[in-house]
């Protein structure tokens, strides 16, 4: 893409004194303009990339604990322990039943909330009184990373599980889950 | 009948208006971009569903051993925040009340710190970099609480600023409970938990 010059030259027939060639002032910008929208297009892409999320996450308040009427077969208790295992179990009659182990992912715990779910939908139907939604508690154990927490919030969202809590965990709870899931003789009482 | 002779033109194109716009949006792009805060400890975090996006927050970064330390968002927040500490909690950081201009602007600088504020007024007198390097956490304990005492100096400065919870993939939740414990104990009860985006699953209902 050179410039053809066009400005003449110098007369060299004229004999006489002898001129410098006039150089064109023109520079091709063509590779310039390359690095530019390169450049642009690098800082485009890494910005967007680098930008964070966040979640939103409701703790209830102290003062207004409001006592609600839960019947406990609505309620799927969720422990999460180390080495990235899940550990569940509802009650029955105030007692708990053996745990459950099981995983992250579709067809560990997600399995499992939406069974309860439908399990919850067809035992009340739609009886507004009780409350017709399923309640998941969720309780840390030993061992439990912070990814193992923002992953089971993750799926209370692809569940749409309305209605869960954090909660502290109960010594006999970790004691069931050191004891392999098996509920110990004699101290099966859990309250909510 | 004479042929008709097109005349021949250049073929090449003038590239200064080109190449001005291309470096106008650069130089805007470049200016735009916040670049990434300097931290004292790397922290991995995890990926949600989760499409929220947090701008200003007071950011509680909670590293793989479980220590703590809080960002605010701007300069003149930090300088505003140390002072509030000094003047809100008289009893407990008045010695905070004796520091220098040049130590306040210092910790205008330290963007991510987490230290005991009893050993504040000596680190204050390094470059910010060499602060970033002696971060040992904020004490959260319930006998001495810091980070709470830090957050509510930072909720002085501006009431409405959010609070955002920064933990490592690998942390044990049991700290990261105990920063939201020192939170609902000073009755914030909503704050958000930083996350990366990760594509994949949808809503259960929608996949059937």
């Amino acid at each position: 893409m050179a410039e053809i010059d066009t400005s003449g030259g110098g007369g060299g027939k004229h004999g006489g004194k002898v001129r410098g060639k006039k150089l064109s002032t023109k520079v091709d910008l063509t590779p310039m303009v390359d690095l530019a929208f390169l450049l642009i297009t690098f800082f485009m892409l890494t910005t967007s990339l680098n930008k964070p999320k966040a979640m939103d996450l409701n703790m209830p308040k102290k003062l207004d604990e409001k006592k609600q009427d839960v019947k406990e077969s609505q309620v799927l208790n969720v422990l999460l322990a180390g080495g990235d295992t899940i550990w569940y179990y509802e009650t029955s009659e105030g007692k708990m039943t053996d745990m459950k182990e099981t995983s992250f992912g579709s067809s560990g715990i997600r399995d499992v909330i939406l069974k309860k779910q439908k399990h919850v939908e067809k035992a009340f139907g739609h009886d507004k009184t009780v409350g017709d939604k399923t309640i998941v508690l969720i309780k840390m154990a030993e061992g439990a990373k912070y990814k193992n927490m923002v992953d089971i919030l993750d799926e209370m969202d692809i569940t749409s599980t309305k209605i869960y809590a954090i909660q502290d965990i109960v010594p006999i709870e970790q004691e069931t889950i050191d004891n392999g899931g098996k509920v110990k003789a004699g101290e099966e009482v859990v309250r909510h | 009948m004479p042929k008709v002779k097109i005349p021949r033109k250049s073929t090449s194109v003038d590239m200064t208006a080109m190449c001005d716009v291309s470096f106008l949006l650069l130089t805007f792009f470049i200016l735009t971009s916040k670049f990434k805060p300097t931290e004292p400890v790397a922290i991995d975090i995890p990926s949600s569903r989760s499409e929220i996006t947090v701008t200003d927050a007071i950011k509680i970064s909670v590293d793989k051993n479980g220590k703590a330390y809080v960002n605010y968002p701007s300069a003149p927040f930090r300088i505003q925040a140390l002072t509030n500490m000094a003047e809100k909690y008289p009893a407990k950081y008045g010695f905070l009340a004796n520091l220098s201009a040049k130590q306040k602007a210092t910790f205008g600088q330290v963007e991510t710190f987490g230290c005991d504020a009893k050993a504040l007024p000596d680190l204050l007198n390094k470059k910010p970099d060499e602060i970033d390097k002696l971060a040992t956490g904020i004490p959260m304990d319930s006998l001495d609480n810091q980070l709470g005492d830090w957050i509510m100096a930072g909720r002085y400065v501006d009431p409405k600023m959010r609070i955002a919870i920064k933990g490592d993939k690998l942390t044990d939740v049991k700290a990261v409970q105990q920063v939201i414990k020192t939170l609902t104990d000073k009755d914030i009860h909503t704050f958000n938990l930083i996350t990366t985006l990760a594509g994949g699953a949808k809503k259960a209902e929608e996949q059937n």
